[in-house]
């Protein structure tokens, strides 16, 4: 069966404005490398649909064994006024953990 | 027994991430921590337009009220333990919120205490001059100029201060600070600086206490709150606050007072560090720019972690500038709905009150209908299961409205479904409309802005 995310990586989502911050952190530092290729602006943008209007930068951080996915125009607006029950967009990062993982 | 190594290293613990957060383990750190400073961050992205609402209305108010209560409690164990309280919960009068401590402190007969008063980052009143003086105020996201489009509507305006006033009131005596709108990281930065002799012409021992800071900035955040591996923490009902202790050398270690609830992992630090960020590489604040791809993150013992080798640059020219702004209403509204067909009942019931909307007339410039248990968190990233064989399932309505009244014509539409809905629905209690504030991010350059300091006595 393929793997998805879920069973190599680990995720911790925010809000900053409009803007929606994932980091995904691999669960072993022999993951690291499935993580970044399986996480990518084209993955991310597919998964998230018209949910995301704007861009989608994925900044490597091998420091920690992860990687920070930077979703902007994310959010409906921002926590202040968001039609989003998910106001912060803490859920909307868990969503990354469908992703199927991808060998290097 | 107090801290032995005073000027070579520096203890720090965060007594709240929030205003709403817990108090006991705030009060546990000030009786055992044996910190040299508490601090508090109370302050969020919508809080200055709550309080600067508040404050209309009475200009006595617009400070966090907890504060008030928390360190007139605070104040006899932290003097005993040696430790000075920071905080940001003067929100738009700091001056009031710390006479109101004063006074607190009194009643408890907590005399003689100096406080520190730390304020300037208040410029509502003066965005007029801004613009007069040629400022565009562009967005800083969407590079929009038209700043006056939002200029009658506009609520709070705080600049982001760095960590300068926190060292000023300390140097001047200070055993408690309360500030207005500085950075979360500010309230540790500050007082680092200011015990380990750190200057801002140290970019990488500035980038240490940024980090350690933003580690420590949500209380609970990095010892098991919020954490991905949240089945694993122990008694999370009595977690501990976090503990940072930063040498002089810039390296630091992230700890709990022992035998309190939840962890302090390589996990709960590493995913606290990537909370809220943006571009790792840099992490802008007003006291410096680090670099969290740098930190090396290590287990050292049993709720101990080590992190090393921070990194940054110097501090930017430029300051944020935060415009809070009025921007209308949202009316929104909850179903539920039971096996069998729980999905096909609630799909005809959103067909049913757009129906309802129509009849009424309902202005709106968006509508979102969601399903709860299906789509209302991951949106188009949740697959829908083909078949309609689940227990429940929910419907959510959120309206974007110009005015009170449209928003309540979704409460309105929502309870009529009482009995023109489909059968087994439930509903809980009507949920009110509410006001809804826009920001408008900008940058503003440094020497526009500068900080004030007073002090008051207990």
């Amino acid at each position: 069966m393929t793997r998805s995310l879920v069973d190599i990586a680990y995720v911790r989502a925010g809000d900053k404005g409009d803007s929606v911050s994932v980091g995904v952190l691999a669960k072993s530092p022999e993951y690291y490398a499935q993580v970044v290729a399986s996480v990518t602006p084209k993955t991310v943008a597919a998964l998230y649909g018209d949910w995301v209007q704007g861009e989608i930068e994925v900044f490597p951080m091998p420091n920690i064994d992860g990687c920070l996915v930077l979703m902007h125009d994310a959010l409906g607006g921002s926590a202040t006024n968001t039609l989003r029950f998910d106001q912060t967009a803490k859920s909307l990062g868990t969503a990354i953990l469908r992703l199927p993982a991808i060998a290097p | 027994m107090p801290n032995t190594l005073k000027n070579t290293s520096v203890r720090l613990g965060c007594g709240a991430g929030f205003w709403g957060d817990a108090f006991d383990p705030a009060l546990e750190l000030a009786e055992r921590g044996n910190l040299d400073f508490l601090c508090f961050d109370f302050l969020a992205e919508l809080t200055m337009s709550l309080l600067q609402r508040v404050r209309a209305k009475d200009p006595g108010q617009g400070y966090v009220p907890d504060m008030v209560n928390w360190f007139a409690d605070l104040a006899a164990p932290a003097k005993a333990s040696g430790t000075t309280l920071v905080c940001n919960g003067g929100g738009v009068n700091p001056r009031a919120g710390a006479e109101a401590l004063a006074k607190a402190m009194q009643v408890k007969g907590i005399a003689g205490r100096k406080i520190g008063v730390v304020a300037g980052d208040d410029v509502l009143g003066r965005l007029q001059a801004f613009r007069d003086a040629g400022m565009k105020l562009t967005h800083m996201r969407t590079g929009e100029d038209g700043f006056d489009r939002i200029k009658s509507k506009v609520v709070s305006a705080n600049v982001y201060l760095g960590s300068d006033g926190i060292i000023e009131a300390l140097e001047g005596g200070s055993e408690i600070v309360v500030t207005g709108r500085v950075t979360d990281s500010a309230l540790f930065i500050g007082p680092a600086m200011h015990r380990l002799g750190w200057g801002f012409d140290q970019p990488d021992r500035i980038a240490s206490a940024i980090t350690v800071g933003h580690i420590l900035e949500c209380a609970a955040g990095c010892t098991g709150g919020m954490s991905s591996r949240f089945d694993q923490m122990p008694r999370m009902g009595e977690v501990g606050f976090p503990i940072a202790e930063i040498s002089g050398d810039g390296t630091a270690t992230i700890s709990k007072l022992p035998g309190s609830g939840g962890h302090v992992d390589q996990f709960t630090v590493k995913e606290h560090l990537v909370y809220e960020i943006g571009d790792p590489r840099s992490y802008f604040t007003p006291d410096g720019v680090a670099d969290f791809t740098a930190p090396h993150i290590e287990e050292t013992g049993a709720d101990v972690v080590r992190v090393t080798g921070m990194r940054g640059k110097a501090r930017p020219d430029s300051l944020k500038l935060l415009i809070g702004y009025s921007d209308g209403w949202i009316g929104e509204g909850l179903l539920m709905f039971p096996w069998p067909n729980a999905h096909a009942r609630a799909r005809k019931a959103e067909e049913t009150l757009r129906e309802r909307f129509k009849r009424l007339g309902l202005a709106s410039s968006a509508i979102s209908f969601n399903y709860i248990g299906l789509n209302m968190l991951h949106g188009p990233a949740a697959p829908i299961p083909a078949s309609d064989n689940l227990n429940e399932v929910g419907l959510r309505v959120a309206v974007k409205t110009a005015s009170r009244d449209e928003a309540e014509k979704v409460r309105r539409a929502c309870s009529q479904l009482w009995i023109m809905g489909p059968g087994g629905t439930s509903f809980g209690a009507p949920m009110k409309p509410r006001p809804t504030i826009a920001l408008w991010p900008t940058l503003v350059p440094r020497d526009l802005v500068s900080h004030s300091v007073e002090y008051i006595t207990s």
